[in-house]
């Protein structure tokens, strides 16, 4: 059955349908191709076509055996030890079907597994090597421990570049007879930052108010998706209402249920907006920076976040 | 012998701090064969219920015949013993009365026992007494309406000290004034509490002690009250030792009303070092080095009282009790249908349940794109409800 979700309805199956990342593909092409691939590591930001190679080159290697020989996990959902220990390890133990001798783990977002995670894969990946292979993917290939990164190819994909994110809106705006206009597309490309993904569920929500996709269509779509609210969060802590911009805060969090790291994103962000002197925005992003820091280190985002908004009410006494 | 036995009101006269409903009682004994055959005397525990119902049988000269939730009490049951009682005239007293106590005990075991209790009230020759904590849910709501209704308030703590006083001296026994608040606060309008209390501290030797210890606990509101008003001082230290209460609870409680004492200055000092106190409590969980709970305690007394540059706000503040974690859990019941959808599409798309739920705004366009797609992930109808109504 082919699937109505765009993202997988055009997601490619064979190496020559992905968009960018030229070089990966070749070498991973070739890799496969020798029906013998080593354990992979490829590293990039969201959206940029690593689960995609990831799956293409296990429907390459054990065609339609491929269900069967293929386990994928995410280990941002489960990232702790037991993942390792349990469903890795029962997969990988026994032998693949099919004239491939081994199977395939694709452990998805790997940098999100604990460091006592990565240690029990560590040992596992050589083990059960005979019968089988990991293809590891991350954002930061830094997060992932360096015993592990050197029993891998360490694959780096890079953010689409325009051109590519507007072939994939042109094969989509052909697949599904709809026009766009090419500040539309121009626009798309922006609210996607680089993340395919992103960029083809805004080409669907955008197409299902209408098939003829125009720029006021797309900002509309966009303003929707943005958490702009952080805004209005520093809005009230640099007038200096600290209670109301801490309510916001809180109602935000719980709403849209995103982590303190990424309000913290989004805050250092907004900071360069903000009508405050130069060496004062400084002074904030150098605060937002420890407020970051200290929610890895510490145990509740929100109080870190309600520190560093008090920090952006002294701001707005000009301190 | 308990004394909750033995000073059990016989009479009307003897029961104190319910003199409304004694006045109800006293009105139904006698319209007796009036609207309503039965009565419901309801309310929390040890405000006398059980008392009254025994109170008015000895005012009427009845016989009380009485069924609680240690009886089995389904439909046969209350079927072979109930009706030969409200049959059959008292042997050797002039009246009758029926007690059905603890009503809200019938169990899922007791099957049909509440229909048959109602068709029983209706063909009564004798005034059926029913007690119960709570008669407002929905199973008692057919027999609510067969009964009159009296609420039993629970009893100030003024009235539980002169029962208290009353037994004492009966029993030719002492107790300090000041324990005997105690007892009568804590009781809560709990009068057979307070005297079961009272009988234990009574019979100890040195009954002052523990009692004691109960009084020099701080609370939280005072422990706060000390941080954000006064100066910071080597006791301060120890406030928290003597809340009862786990420091992440504390942490939560200075967290939400550090913005009611401090501004400016004080309030991001303060803020700093709750969040040094957060950090310290990040590095216990993860190294497993409790001594980091040292600085945790100093920074979240000293440290936060040392935030203001002086006491400006010496007023009266009522803080807030932090809601924060109750929000949480119940957002989060609210989101449990987002959090399903996410999870069906993350498995669907491969992507994980963390990314699908921040770009859940987009995500859920796309779904609500195209009915094809819902029935692709096999979302429940409240799934798609759910979306429906977050549009």
């Amino acid at each position: 059955m082919v699937s109505e979700i765009w993202t997988e309805k055009y997601r490619p199956s064979k190496f020559y349908e992905i968009v960018g990342q030229e070089d990966i593909i070749k070498r991973v092409e070739s890799l496969t191709n020798s029906l013998n691939i080593p354990h992979l590591l490829f590293a990039g930001p969201a959206g940029t076509g690593k689960s995609t190679l990831a799956l293409i080159v296990v429907k390459e290697l054990f065609k339609e055996n491929w269900k069967e020989n293929y386990l994928e996990l995410n280990a941002s959902d489960e990232r702790g030890i037991n993942v390792v220990r349990e469903k890795v390890k029962n997969f990988a133990r026994t032998k693949s079907i099919g004239n491939v001798p081994f199977k395939i783990i694709f452990l998805d977002e790997a940098d999100a597994l604990t460091p006592e995670a990565q240690q029990a894969l560590r040992r596992t990946m050589e083990n059960y090597s005979t019968t089988c292979r990991f293809i590891l993917s991350c954002n930061y290939s830094s997060k992932v421990i360096d015993p592990i990164q050197s029993r891998c190819a360490l694959f780096r994909f890079k953010l689409l570049e325009k051109k590519d994110i507007e072939k994939v809106i042109q094969k989509i705006v052909l697949g599904e007879t709809l026009t766009i206009t090419s500040e539309a597309t121009e626009m798309i490309y922006e609210g996607s930052e680089g993340d395919c993904r992103r960029c083809i569920n805004l080409l669907q929500s955008t197409s299902s108010v209408s098939p003829s996709i125009t720029t006021e269509l797309v900002s509309t779509i966009l303003s929707d998706a943005k958490p702009k609210d952080i805004k209005i969060v520093l809005d009230y802590a640099v007038s200096g209402d600290f209670q109301k911009a801490r309510e916001k805060l809180f109602d935000i969090m719980l709403r849209e249920s995103i982590s303190g790291q990424d309000v913290v994103k989004a805050i250092q962000k907004e900071i360069w907006n903000l009508p405050v002197e130069p060496e004062i925005k400084v002074k904030l992003t150098e605060k937002t920076g420890e407020a970051e820091f200290r929610i890895v280190e510490g145990s509740d985002p929100f109080i870190q976040l309600q520190a560093l908004l008090a920090s952006f009410v002294l701001a707005g006494l000009g301190k | 012998m308990q004394w909750t036995e033995k000073y059990r009101p016989k009479f009307f006269g003897d029961i104190r701090g319910q003199n409304l409903a004694v006045e109800r009682i006293r009105e139904f004994a006698r319209h007796r064969g009036g609207l309503k055959k039965a009565l419901i005397l309801h309310g929390p525990p040890g405000t006398g219920k059980t008392a009254l119902a025994y109170a008015a049988a000895n005012e009427t000269n009845s016989e009380i015949f009485e069924l609680n939730a240690s009886d089995l009490r389904n439909k046969e049951k209350l079927n072979e013993i109930l009706r030969p009682a409200i049959e059959q005239k008292s042997l050797t007293k002039e009246n009758k009365v029926i007690l059905v106590d603890e009503v809200d005990g019938i169990s899922v075991v007791d099957r049909g026992g509440l229909t048959q209790l109602i068709s029983l009230i209706e063909s009564t020759k004798y005034p059926i007494i029913i007690t119960a904590n709570n008669i407002w849910g929905k199973k008692l709501s057919a027999l609510r309406r067969k009964a009159e209704l009296v609420q039993l308030k629970e009893i100030d703590y003024k009235t539980i000290k002169d029962v208290m006083i009353f037994i004492l001296r009966k029993e030719k026994n002492f107790v300090d004034n000041d324990i005997l608040t105690n007892i009568a606060i804590k009781a809560k309008g709990d009068l057979r509490a307070a005297i079961n209390d009272l009988q234990i501290i009574a019979g100890m030797d040195e009954p002052s002690d523990i009692l004691d210890e109960r009084n020099k606990e701080t609370d939280i509101f005072s422990a706060l009250r000390l941080i954000f008003k006064g100066k910071p001082t080597n006791d301060m230290l120890k406030v928290f030792d003597s809340v009862n209460m786990p420091i992440d609870e504390i942490i939560l409680w200075v967290e939400e009303n550090i913005p009611t004492e401090y501004q400016g200055e004080s309030l991001a000092r303060a803020y700093d070092l709750l969040s040094k106190v957060d950090v310290f409590k990040g590095r216990i969980y993860k190294q497993q080095y409790w001594r980091f709970l040292l600085y945790e305690y100093i920074f979240l007394s000293y440290g936060i009282a040392s935030s203001k540059k002086e006491a400006k706000n010496l007023g009266f503040t009522s803080y807030k009790k932090p809601d924060r974690i109750l929000k949480i859990w119940l957002n989060n019941l609210r989101t449990a249908k987002k959090k399903s959808i996410a999870q069906k599409y993350a498995k669907h798309v491969h992507v994980g349940e963390k990314r699908a739920m921040k770009e859940f705004d987009l995500i859920k366009k796309v779904i609500l794109s195209n009915p094809q797609i819902q029935k692709e992930l096999r979302l429940s109808e409240e799934e798609i409800e759910y979306l429906g109504n977050e549009k």
